[in-house]
């Protein structure tokens, strides 16, 4: 069983500040928009693995990667049935299917599927590391510091919080359900829909309940009135950190100098492109990998100085 | 200091005043306890003292509450937060943060403390409370105990004058109750702190209380001493749960026996804790020389030449009739188990082994009471009697029908399952629908189905809100048609987890009747309890589990007698009177009283 909530594991990625974490993901994001070429993506998702496994959460990297296998399946497969641009026909489809017309099968289709699953793979990876490592205070902390207003960001660390204790309702409605003689799990699909349905009005109700209570006690404890407010956690920045984040930006400015100066481009359509690097372009994506993963390489120095 | 003059409350909506003509004074210091019937305005009344009466709740309201000078209607609850804590009744309700030191800050921050200050207060409310420990957990991870302390540290935090605290313990195991009460008896004791604390079950606490005051329908109908209060038969009739012991003691001073507890103070006789029971009632046995010659005739007491009352060992068969009759039907082998379950197992998917290895029958007619401390295994072991879980290993069969090969809903005609939040069961417009529900899933229509909910109503006594929306009922209300939506099936084995937990006793009390009418028609109740006290006087069979197994079973005299932990109040006294020849196997007053008599 993965649980899809956070937990301390107390790695150098868990204690690193937030805010390098941040930088970080949004400078997977924007690089594995910047490229098209599928070496560069690969390589791209192949990077954020070191942060992934220096953080300890691989069981649960795994268990939203086989959700993204699935989704890039689903991207491959529309994309071969819809495109017909492509030149190297593997198969054509005899008869007519409605909206798409007789889909042609091409390589081209299939591999730009291929290429721009790997593109979002990068994605997800590196957004796994913000749900499983950087800490909800934290990240709500960065939120207000990033001038959004605090009681929406109050507001929406709630809601997350509540998610389990939703879900336990949900279970328990649902087996006072089943003991009461209703058949969750039987009739047609129409049926369990509706059996299923029955049990929003009673999770309904104990959610407003529960709303109530909670607003009461956050109202007991001095909460609201839009004065000003303190934090007594702080998201100081030291010098291992800002020496991160300069490393992150400095590799999404490299990234787009070199995609400035044609490098990591790539066509699919007509005809495939032949996929091969020079020498010069090798030795760019490796600056750029060493610039990625400068983030976990920083954080376990980080670790080795503050301990000696 | 807090000063009520006159305060009459409507919420918003309401027709019916919930607080009407309040006029109470609470000294700085105080422990006060304040208990009544649910739904009497105790809530009500703890929420004016920190303004979220009127500010928060809206309504109508008339009269002065001051508190350290403040009038509550003028000033704020952020600005009354420095004075008055609260502690809510639900754990899980009241943490924001997600962990303990954000929980303990969040309080500060939003009264804009410095981070220094922030940091010097979180490290002394830690500490005053003894949760050190807990500073860098997780607060989804605490149990009920601990967060309930998490929260009064949390309060705790803001150097609040006052402490109120409404039902703390109501969804707590005995144990956790136990820690959050330790506490809060400290904070009064050590740091003066004001205490007004809302509880059901007084037997705990009333000792160290100075004053008690009752609320019933809005108004305040008793108000003193715990001694005084509590020994006033007008407090009891009104369904306030008063302790075993107490109830023992008014027993024996109205059969006309001295019973005095500290020598010097003559109106002070009336014991609060097993201690104190102990000493005045041996005082009580050591001269009771022209009580015990008075009754020597009775055959369940003799005097021995020095004097001491020497009681007849108090036999299942005497003065137990209907535990008698029942017990030795069980015995007899040719009836049939309704449950029986063979080497059950049960392993959770995250790999832990919640049952182990269980072996256990349940008969016709039998009152069976599961108890354990948290997670035993209590729980998992019930819902495979319905199949709400699968034995992992072993079987359960009900009624010859192997739980493996039915659903949940298949079963639901031979087993009730009563859930402990009666929420979860309702989501009907109505009352009748509830009932209807049932009978409807379990394909029972036309002429049967009204006459079942009819005597399922009538039975209940929930006729008068037939056509009412359940949610809205009152709580014991809301039990009841939780219970008939269950019975009107009519199970023949009904199982209820925790179903008192927070409960007032007369609710309890009402509750365990109609429980007791249920088997006596030849059918079996399993309940989940950590009430030592429902256990004694109700069931007839105890089961105690401890780590998933099966520590002792057998007649409820056997295992909850002469045990250290799992013993009534009125049990420990009887084994410190051993020596004076009462029956160590006591468990309840009524027992005590018909032994002494």
């Amino acid at each position: 069983m993965v649980s899809y909530k956070y937990s301390d594991k107390g790695t150098v990625i868990h204690r690193l500040n937030p805010w390098c974490k941040l930088a970080w993901i949004a400078a997977v994001f924007v690089l594995a928009l910047l490229f098209d070429s599928p070496v560069y993506l690969l390589i791209l998702s192949l990077s954020t693995l070191p942060v992934i496994l220096a953080a300890r959460v691989w069981k649960e990297w795994l268990s939203v990667m086989k959700f993204a296998f699935f989704l890039c399946l689903l991207i491959i497969v529309i994309n071969a049935l819809v495109s017909n641009q492509g030149s190297h026909v593997l198969y054509q489809f005899p008869v007519a299917i409605p909206i798409a017309g007789a889909p042609r099968i091409t390589l081209e289709g299939i591999l730009w599927g291929v290429g721009n699953s790997l593109r979002l793979l990068a994605i997800i990876s590196a957004f796994t590391v913000l749900m499983f490592a950087i800490h909800p205070d934290d990240l709500m902390l960065a939120m207000v510091k990033a001038k959004l207003p605090y009681k929406s960001v109050m507001v929406t660390s709630l809601s997350t919080k509540f998610v389990p204790a939703l879900m336990d309702d949900a279970q328990c409605i649902a087996d006072a359900k089943k003991s009461r003689g209703l058949e969750l799990d039987r009739g047609g699909r129409i049926q369990r829909v509706k059996s299923y349905a029955s049990i929003a009005i009673p999770l309904l109700s104990n959610s407003l309940d529960r709303a109530v209570q909670v607003a009461e006690a956050m109202e007991a404890r001095a909460f609201g009135s839009g004065e000003r407010r303190t934090f007594y956690k702080e998201l100081k920045l030291g010098k291992v950190d800002i020496t991160i984040l300069s490393f992150v930006f400095f590799s999404v400015a490299f990234g787009i100098f070199s995609r400035c100066s044609g490098q990591g481009g790539y066509q699919y359509y007509p005809v495939v492109e032949a996929i091969s690097l020079t020498a010069s372009e090798w030795a760019m994506l490796f600056v750029l990998l060493l610039l990625v993963n400068a983030m976990p390489i920083l954080a376990l120095l980080k670790r080795k100085v503050s301990l000696d | 200091m807090i000063s009520i003059k006159n305060l009459t409350f409507y919420y918003s909506g309401g027709d019916k005043p919930s607080l009407r003509d309040i006029n109470l004074e609470i000294h700085d210091g105080e422990f006060v306890l304040l208990t009544g019937p649910s739904g009497g305005g105790k809530s009500s009344l703890c929420r004016c003292l920190n303004g979220l009466i009127p500010h928060f709740y809206g309504g109508k309201i008339t009269g002065k509450v001051e508190v350290n000078g403040l009038d509550v209607t003028k000033h704020s609850t952020k600005e009354l937060a420095t004075m008055v804590g609260m502690v809510f009744q639900d754990p899980e309700n009241q943490l924001v943060a997600m962990d303990v030191d954000s929980e303990l800050a969040f309080g500060l921050e939003n009264l804009a403390f410095a981070k220094e200050v922030i940091a010097r207060r979180i490290e002394e409310a830690l500490d005053t409370v003894g949760i050190a420990s807990l500073r860098h957990r997780a607060t989804s991870e605490l149990s009920g105990g601990e967060k309930q302390r998490v929260a009064i540290a949390s309060v705790l935090a803001l150097y609040p004058d006052i402490l109120v605290l409404d039902e703390p313990t109501s969804e707590l195991d005995p144990k956790g109750a136990e820690d959050v009460l330790n506490v809060v008896e400290r904070l009064n004791d050590e740091l003066g702190i004001t205490v007004i604390l809302v509880e059901h079950r007084l037997d705990r606490v009333v000792a160290h209380s100075d004053r008690v005051i009752v609320l019933e329908n809005g108004m305040i109908t008793a108000d003193g001493g715990p001694r005084s209060i509590l020994s006033d038969g007008r407090v009891s009739q009104s369904g306030v749960g008063i302790p075993p012991i107490i109830k023992l003691a008014q027993a024996v001073k109205s059969k006309g026996m001295s019973l005095r507890v500290k020598r010097s103070n003559l109106d002070d006789n009336t014991p609060l804790t097993v201690k104190e029971g102990r000493i005045a009632l041996a005082k009580t046995l050591r001269h009771s020389k022209p009580f015990a010659s008075r009754h020597s005739e009775h055959p369940s007491l003799s005097l021995r030449a020095e004097g001491v009352a020497i009681l007849r060992p108090f036999a299942i068969a005497q003065g137990d009739n209907k535990e008698s009759v029942i017990a030795s039907e069980t015995k007899q082998s040719h009836l049939k188990p309704l449950i029986e379950v063979k080497k059950l197992w049960h392993a959770y998917p995250d790999g832990f082994v919640a049952v182990k290895d269980i072996d256990l029958k349940v008969c016709p007619g039998e009152f069976v009471a599961i108890m354990g401390r948290n997670a035993s295994g209590k729980t998992t072991l019930v819902r495979h009697f319905n199949s709400l879980l699968k034995p992992t290993k072993g079987d359960v069969i009900l009624d010859d029908i192997n739980t493996r090969e039915a659903t949940v809903a298949e079963l639901s005609r031979k087993v009730g399952y009563v859930f402990q939040n009666p929420n979860d069961h309702l989501f009907c417009d109505t009352v009748e629908e509830e009932l209807a529900f049932t009978l409807n899933n379990l394909e029972v229509k036309g002429e049967e189905a009204e006459s079942l909910i009819g005597q399922t109503l009538e039975r209940f006594d929930l006729m008068q809100y037939r056509y009412q929306y359940p949610r809205f009922l009152s709580g014991g209300e809301k039990q009841r048609v939780a219970l008939a939506s269950i019975l009107v099936a009519q199970p023949q084995v009904i199982i209820l987890d925790e179903p008192t937990r927070g409960m007032e006793y007369r609710l309890k009390a009402e509750l365990m009747k109609f429980l007791d009418q249920y088997r006596r028609e030849g059918r079996a109740v399993i309940l989940v309890t950590q009430d030592v006290e429902i256990a004694a006087e109700f069931s007839d069979r105890v089961v105690l589990l401890s780590e998933g197994k099966i520590v002792v079973d057998g007649p409820k005299r056997e295992v909850l007698s002469r045990a250290l932990l799992f013993s009534p109040q009125i049990n420990r006294l009887a084994q410190a009177l051993k020596s004076y020849g009462v029956p160590d196997n006591i468990l309840t007053a009524d027992e005590m009283i018909e032994a002494l008599t």
